[in-house]
């Protein structure tokens, strides 16, 4: 019980500090969103009178609820984050936060969380395999490969994926026109989906599979050879049951722990892919935000963001010890 | 084994024949390519996709709103230098003291869901403008509006509250105005704020016909009929049946696109141009050869310094900066030399020589600056495009011989490189160059310039930025570029010394009514640091001179359509002034690096036929579609 109470204050307490925070560092980014509507405005040539925009950030102080002192916006933020009501977002204006996350999150998810796992799990599967036969030719070569694959940043991949599946051998589109559409449920919009979501989850998952595979075939050489693996082996366990039941279980403990960690990053999105593959997901929703100083645009994903990763790590606290007895022991 | 094979190949072809099917994109609403002109969208991604109020907000109307749907009354072309009438049938005509507005309307035309279009629907657009203070134009509606009516059908009267020669210009489309709503729609509505106006009703020549919800396209759709709009009335039957705007979020994506024949039209960073030029055989850009930049933008990129703040409310520290610039080095950062330099606070676009820089050629020649001890300095250097050009065929760029030709790729002239000069004028202030070549201010501390920027690197702001510190560098101060995303805000507050905003707002198009460049510079709006200005590009600067008050009082009181020499003459005398006091320093015209695929569609208004602006992004796009062929 002493163990829930002590995690679950910590939780309430990385809550609370991560929303504070969230609700201040947009305020000394030095960027108003109101100016950042007029300069908009006028940099693209639109004529309003000198004497009308006095009057115009008047108005959108009001509308934007940016009226009243920082404290008085404080308390306001946090009425908004126990309803999750964020109010418009402030540069999409008047469209509501809550909308606008409605609208995204269920791509991002869709992508991330998709080769998140298939990632995970081929990054996991192979990288096992390479470690435990790691004196094999075809392990060495695949390590080599990776090697190569893992540094290269996601912007250059996604664009050679581009470059070769959409221009040279153009079989996948640059993007498909139909991925922002609304969820409709039949088939051809779904293969449409799959089409347009393809390279952009072939990045995800051969850099994101890259990094698993690498962290799994270090864990399993290791695991491999612990004693009571080789006790196994003389023991004359046979030869699969160790590769799955001594070592690829043991191995796979801190990858649970990184896998949960990684999907609390759905929020975050996946920035650099959707803005390769023009893709509709919070990542880029998120940074306009924070370049057009939309405050309440990043404090509604932020605050989710926060919520989601706290309560990941908060829950899997709590089931750990049914996992690893280890630390049920202590 | 072979068993095993054949199954792994026959997966291989399904799947190749799956995406092969899907490879060539169905449009949206399955509209056929050919048919369709697809174009990419400046302002990216709709942040509102389903919302077409622009009335009442940001709304990314670059998305064929302002292009395809809504008609204005009158219409700027900088590429011909012409006022075109939309919904008006002529120019305003003004009263005696500019105290009352008649707008006589174009008749037979009608709305995009076939109501007509009367003086009853400007009347009510005035009226809602003054009496709702959240709609955007309230401003001057409310300032300005006396009383609004009908004489006709077809002829309005706006009586004014006070003297304004240039009221027409709330409705005058140069990327913005008041647009004229439909009475019969909004008169439903109970607030027109949040009213989305989806699908939007407009005097285009085209209607909604699908948009994408994440924002990334819009797909509109000629009306049956186009004839009954000013469009069709006008310049006959725009030529594509259906327009495609899309954003995309990257250069690459975009290249591949167009390289793919999916983008028709598109506007890159100099770099993107290029390797599309050099990639495609089917497309482009709006010069045939070299510099194949569109250089007849209507505004003037540079620098400008916050005059409110020490040392930059110094003229001869102002100018003594221009002076430290070398302007071939500085182009060949700044922009390859593929712009025009400008030495005045106005682009250098075919109209505007005419008009303006010729005729003040024999002034700059004869200016002439106080550098101390009864000396004077001519800085005008009227053989710095013929410098750019010597500099840019070393680089081994295809550049005519013919003068006129250099002059119209490289503009007409700037100032002089005269670093001993600026260190006269700097001396005169109390600076000092220490021994080691930097410079200290009067005060005794080094001198250093922050210049505020843009982040976009393909941006005009942050070229113009790298090349100034650049060249202040050499010269000896101590230099360096703030690229930040507060840019917007740091600049309309006055919280920089110099940034590289535009250092004079663009007229009127390219018309002789310079007006809009000099209001923002009226003593009465100066504003002071730490409140926002409110003046456009420009006002930033915080300057302001009685001399040039005193032409902006005259220029009130001139019409512009009627009194057009006198109002082209009260131009230069301004434009004199701002030479004189450079508070702002004009660089290079705006170029914008645009690329046309002629695969599906032909006869582009390119430099060699410029019978339209050349933008997509321009309201005027709508006047271009009926000169387009298709070629398939």
């Amino acid at each position: 019980m002493r163990f829930i109470i002590s995690r679950f204050v910590q939780y309430v307490l990385v809550v609370f500090c991560g929303i504070t925070a969230v609700f201040f560092i947009p305020r000394l980014t030095g960027q108003d969103p109101v100016l950042e509507i007029i300069a908009q405005i006028q940099a693209q040539g639109a004529s309003l009178d000198p004497t009308a925009v006095q009057s115009l950030m008047e108005t959108l102080k009001e509308l934007y609820g940016l009226k009243g002192s920082l404290l008085q916006q404080y308390f306001t933020m946090w009425r908004r984050v126990f309803t999750l009501d964020f109010g418009p977002s402030l540069f999409q204006f008047p469209t509501p936060v809550a909308q606008l996350l409605r609208i995204y999150l269920p791509w991002t998810i869709g992508l991330f969380v998709t080769s998140t796992i298939l990632s995970w799990v081929l990054g996991n599967i192979i990288g096992g395999f390479a470690g435990y036969f790691s004196g094999k030719p075809w392990s060495r070569i695949l390590d080599a490969i990776v090697m190569v694959i893992r540094p290269i940043p996601q912007y250059i991949f996604g664009v050679v994926l581009l470059i070769l599946f959409a221009y040279l051998w153009p079989i996948f589109p640059v993007r498909g026109p139909s991925i922002g559409r609304g969820m409709i449920i039949n088939l051809s919009f779904i293969l449409a989906i799959l089409r347009a979501s393809f390279l952009p989850a072939l990045t995800l998952v051969i850099l994101g599979g890259a990094v698993w595979f690498q962290q799994m075939k270090l864990l399993v050489q290791n695991v491999k050879r612990e004693d009571f693996v080789e006790y196994a082996r003389i023991g004359g366990v046979k030869g699969w049951r160790i590769v799955f039941r001594y070592v690829l279980k043991n191995a796979m403990l801190p990858q649970v722990t990184q896998l949960a960690l990684a999907l609390g990053q759905v929020f975050s999105g996946v920035l650099i892919v959707e803005m390769i593959f023009s893709y509709p997901g919070i990542g880029l929703l998120l940074y306009r935000g924070v370049t057009r100083g939309d405050y309440n645009l990043v404090m509604g994903i932020t605050v989710l963001s926060i919520l989601t990763v706290a309560t990941a790590t908060f829950l899997l606290d709590l089931f750990y010890p049914l996992l690893d007895p280890r630390i049920r022991h202590r | 084994m072979l068993k095993r094979r054949k199954w792994f190949l026959g997966v291989l072809v399904v799947f190749v024949m799956f995406c092969g099917s899907l490879a060539f994109a169905q449009l949206p609403g399955g509209v056929p390519r050919n048919e369709t002109l697809i174009v990419d969208q400046l302002t990216g991604r709709v942040g509102t996709p389903s919302n077409f109020n622009l009335w009442a907000g940001w709304r990314w109307q670059d998305r064929g709103l302002q292009q395809l749907v809504c008609e204005p009354l009158w219409t700027v072309d900088y590429a011909t230098g012409e006022i075109i009438p939309g919904l008006a049938a002529e120019m305003p005509i003004y009263n005696e003291d500019f105290t009352k507005m008649t707008i006589k309307l174009r008749q037979g035309v009608s709305w995009s869901d076939g109501v007509p279009f009367t003086a009853d629907d400007v009347v009510y657009t005035i009226d809602l403008h003054v009496k709702n203070s959240e709609l955007l134009y309230h401003g001057p509606m409310a300032e300005f509006v006396d009383k609004v009516y009908k004489t006709d059908d077809f002829t309005v009267v706006v009586e004014l509250k006070k003297p304004n020669s240039r009221f027409h210009t709330n409705f005058l489309d140069r990327w913005g105005c008041l647009r004229i709503m439909p009475k019969h729609v909004f008169e439903k509505v109970e607030d027109p704020i949040a009213f989305e106006f989806n699908p939007p009703v407009g005097c285009g020549p085209y209607k909604l016909k699908d948009y994408d919800p994440a924002g990334f396209w819009t797909l509109w759709e000629r009306r049956e009929d186009w004839e009954k709009t000013p469009t069709g009335m006008l310049y006959g039957e725009p030529k594509p049946k259906y327009v495609l705007f899309e954003a995309f979020e990257t250069e690459e994506a975009k290249i591949l696109a167009q390289l793919r024949h999916e983008l028709d039209m598109a506007q890159y960073a100099p770099e993107g141009l290029r390797v599309v030029l050099e990639k495609s055989n089917t497309v482009r850009a709006w010069r045939k050869n070299w510099p194949w930049v569109v250089n007849i933008d209507p505004c003037i990129t540079g620098i400008m310094f916050n005059n409110m703040v020490e040392p930059y409310n110094i003229k001869d520290v102002r100018w003594a900066l221009v002076l430290a610039i070398n302007i071939v080095d500085y182009m060949a950062i700044a922009f390859d030399y593929m712009a025009p330099v400008s030495p005045i606070h106005l682009p250098p676009v075919p109209a505007y020589v005419e008009l303006f820089f010729k005729p003040m050629e024999e002034w700059l020649k004869n200016f002439e600056l106080d550098i101390g001890d009864g000396q004077k300095f001519k800085p005008y250097d009227p053989d710095v495009p013929f410098k750019l050009a010597q500099a840019a065929k070393e680089r081994g760029y295809p550049v005519p011989e013919d003068p006129e030709a250099i002059r119209a790729i490289f503009g007409i002239g700037w100032w002089k490189y005269a670093p001993e000069v600026a260190e006269k004028l700097l001396k005169k202030h109390g600076f000092t160059k220490g021994a080691d070549g930097k410079w200290y201010l009067p005060n005794g501390n080094p001198w250093k310039i922050t210049i505020v920027a843009d982040t976009n690197p393909a941006h005009h702001h942050y070229r113009n930025a790298m090349a100034a510190a650049e060249q202040w560098r050499k010269f000896g101060i101590d230099a360096t570029v703030n690229a930040t995303e507060a840019f917007n805000t740091l600049v309309l507050m006055g919280q920089f010394e110099v940034a590289t905003q535009w250092p004079a707002a663009e007229p009127w198009g390219v018309g002789v009514d310079l007006s809009r460049t000099f209001d923002v510079w009226s003593s009465s709006l100066l504003t002071p640091i730490g409140q926002a200005v409110t003046l456009g590009p420009g006002g930033a600067a915080r300057w302001s001179d009685p001399r040039l008050d005193e032409l902006l009082k005259k220029m009130e009181t001139t019409n512009p359509f009627t009194e057009v020499e006198a109002t082209r003459l009260l131009g230069l005398e301004a434009l004199k002034i701002v030479v004189e006091e450079m508070p702002t320093i004009p660089t290079y015209g705006y170029c914008g690096a645009v690329a046309w695929d002629e695969y599906y569609w032909t006869n582009y208004p390119g430099a060699e036929n410029p019978y339209s602006q050349p933008y997509q992004h321009w309201p005027n796009f709508k006047y271009m579609l009926p000169f387009l062929k298709a070629k398939h």
